[in-house]
């Protein structure tokens, strides 16, 4: 097992060593960047003064180098920490990400707990309910739930809550709190504000879910072993969640893995829409604007993620299913 | 012997034996969208106490929901419509109908794997892939008979080795795909005798296995019934383990108990034309190779569509046009031996003792 783990982050380090230059490549293909945006400014305004500023600027990000040594230069700041300079913001990389990333994780956390929360529970109760009213109705949600895109839902419980909760909408924090230092009432008004976004990301995430839970469960309780532990004399809870659910968890599991990059990425629509201060706006805004650095920060970061959700989600299916066992 | 079911004449048969399970007129349907198919149709009989008891037939015909409906688990849209299923602990106490239990309830979980437990034809599927042998094995003692998780386990331990399995401790911490085909049966056996049960419904328990573990197994059946003295529902399609395992027999044939006899009449002296067919279709030893194995011919009806009268008499050899597709055979007690049941027109007459049809004669 120690063995497999060791193989496989050997495996992680090469294939985000491949990822970073391929990401690289194809991002310094796209012509022009966001610094001739800023060049073509300080021009506009003339004078020696700005030529020698625009000199400066190339020689500063290297602009005039080939592919390869700005590549090396990327890559030996990155080893030590620093992930470049935002040409639009005029801030440090690691600074910019670091500022959002919390919100962002915090969000994602809680739509994901959010989802693991209904989804099992609401996938159980209509894969024993069967054909039954409640499971029609559970149904119907689920295919609104996977059907209505995020932004339109994000739109609605924004007129929901203003109109019936009469709560301040957009944003995470309340005007009063937005610079305010960290306190309980902040944090409180953080929370207040956080159900819409979260009901929204988690919103399809939790319709698929409980339709995989559902199909699955439905196979698993057909298999000899849900009856043989019947036929023991177990409680039926017991049959259902000790028995049952332990084997239909595994495409639940399997997403996980998925899930991490998502978790930084995923929410972009809704965070605009809601005007949320997450990574995604951020991430959209580095591709259109060619901010070269923000941009491959972002994509070896998110790359990171999906091959540590992978392994995480390989080693907790093991740990679900004894069959499953890395050599 | 053989049992006093299938009631008309009743208390004939001398003294009424103990019996462990008694099942009266049991019936089973399914509805389905497509219609409702009688899986049982009024089926008796009696598991005599410390006997065992085989049901054999072929595929559909209600064998393993029979098994099912004792401990009422037959898997929706099954229900059982009507019957009564008594059950007569072994200490001497009144029968009890188990149909009378809610189904999920205490009183019929309490019954299910201590007082009857049941192992079924898939030995590769009937443990749960996450739990370790020993977890599903102590959980059943957990639940029956101490509550001591130390005590539990020694007791399992213990079972196991009463199974055979060559080192019980390492196969309690074994998970089931660690094991062989034969292996898992035994621990399967060993799961449902851990709380010594009355009666074990075994549901072709050998069938998915190769001939020299399946010999093994039923070594080990027998051996284990005799310690503990328990009866066995042995249900299966193996005629030849039918002969080595029963002390009695039931031949069903669509939901119905066509003959019920012991063992040795079943196989001497077979009444009915169906089990008659049954014999004749496996294949012997020493028999001329060119000869072609018999076969019955036709295959079982659809099981939404009812057949009238008879079941069988659409494949039936010895069909009698106007009263085997007319009228419905009761149960009879044939007169030369009472406790020998069949369900044909062909002994109506009960006055002549030996009836000669193209049937009688047996080929043995």
């Amino acid at each position: 097992m120690v063995n497999y783990v060791l193989r496989r982050l050997l495996y992680m380090v090469v294939t985000l060593f491949f990822i970073s230059i391929i990401g690289f490549f194809i991002i310094n293909l796209v012509p022009g960047s966001a610094l001739d945006a800023r060049i073509n400014q300080l021009r506009a305004q003339g004078g020696e003064v700005s030529y020698q500023e625009i000199e400066s600027l190339k020689a500063r990000y290297g602009l005039n180098d080939p592919i390869p040594v700005k590549y090396w230069k990327w890559v030996s700041g990155v080893v030590h920490g620093d992930f470049g300079e935002s040409f639009t913001y005029q801030e440090p990389v690691g600074s910019l990400i670091w500022s959002r990333i919390g919100f962002s994780v915090l969000l994602s956390s809680f739509a994901l707990i959010f989802t693991w929360v209904v989804a099992i529970p609401v996938g159980v109760y209509s894969a024993t309910h069967r054909y039954t009213v409640p499971d029609y109705v559970i149904t119907l949600i689920q295919f609104i739930g996977v059907a209505v895109p995020d932004f339109l839902m994000a739109l609605i419980l924004l007129v929901v809550a203003s109109k019936f909760f009469h709560t301040g909408v957009g944003g995470l924090f309340s005007q009063q709190y937005q610079n305010a230092p960290w306190s309980w009432a902040r944090v409180g008004n953080l929370l207040s504000h956080m159900w819409i976004p979260v009901i929204v990301i988690a919103a399809s995430a939790t319709a698929w879910t409980t339709r995989v839970m559902r199909a699955n469960l439905l196979d698993v309780l057909n298999q000899q072993y849900v009856q043989t532990a019947r036929a023991k004399g177990l409680r039926e809870a017991v049959v259902i969640w000790k028995h049952a659910v332990r084997n239909a968890l595994h495409p639940l599991i399997m997403t996980l893995g998925s899930l991490l990059p998502s978790l930084i990425s995923g929410e972009v629509i809704v965070s605009i829409v809601l005007n949320l201060p997450t990574t995604g706006p951020l991430y959209i805004s580095s591709l259109i604007n060619k901010d070269m650095y923000l941009a491959i920060t972002f994509l070896m970061a998110l790359s990171i993620l999906l091959v540590v959700g992978n392994l995480l989600a390989d080693l907790l299916l093991a740990w679900v299913d004894p069959r499953i066992r890395y050599e | 012997m053989a049992s006093t079911a299938m009631s008309p004449v009743r208390g004939q048969a001398g003294q009424a034996e103990d019996f462990v399970i008694r099942v009266e007129d049991l019936r089973v349907e399914f509805r389905t969208p497509i219609g409702v198919s009688s899986a049982l149709d009024g089926i008796t009989f009696e598991v005599p106490r410390g006997k065992t008891l085989g049901v054999v037939g072929e595929s559909g015909c209600g064998k393993s929901v029979t098994g099912l409906a004792i401990l009422q688990l037959v898997p929706l849209p099954g229900i059982i419509t009507s019957g009564r299923v008594l059950f007569r602990p072994h200490d001497g106490s009144e029968a009890i109908n188990l149909l009378e239990y809610e189904r999920m309830g205490a009183d019929m979980r309490g019954t299910r794997g201590k007082n009857i437990s049941m192992i079924f034809q898939e030995p590769m599927t009937s443990l749960n892939p996450c739990y370790t042998v020993g977890n599903q094995i102590k959980e059943a003692i957990l639940l029956h008979q101490t509550k001591n998780h130390k005590e539990a386990k020694e007791r399992a331990i213990d079972i196991l080795q009463k199974v055979g399995m060559p080192n019980p401790e390492r196969i309690f911490g074994s998970y089931p795909h660690e094991l062989s085909g034969g292996m898992r049966q035994r621990a399967m056996i060993a799961m449902g005798l851990s709380c010594t049960p009355d009666l074990l419904i075994a549901d072709e328990p050998t069938t998915a296995l190769d001939v020299t573990t399946e010999a093994n197994i039923l070594e080990l059946m027998r051996e284990l019934q005799q310690e503990i003295g328990m009866s066995i529902m042995f249900i299966t399609h193996n005629l030849g383990v039918v002969a080595q395992m029963c002390d009695d027999v039931a031949v069903m044939y669509l939901g119905r108990i066509v003959e019920q006899a012991s063992v040795e009449e079943i196989f001497y002296d077979p009444k009915h034309p169906y089990t008659i067919s049954l014999l004749r279709s496996i294949p012997r030893l020493g028999t001329n190779r060119k000869e072609h194995l018999e076969v019955i011919r036709g295959s079982v009806p659809d099981p939404y569509t009812r057949v009238s009268g008879c079941p069988f008499h659409p494949r039936c050899p010895s069909f009698m046009p106007g009263i085997c597709d007319k009228v419905y055979p009761e149960a009879l007690h044939l007169p030369s031996s009472p406790q020998h049941l069949v369900r044909c027109h062909l002994y109506n007459d009960l006055n002549h003792q030996e009836v000669a049809t193209s049937s009688g004669d047996k080929s043995s």
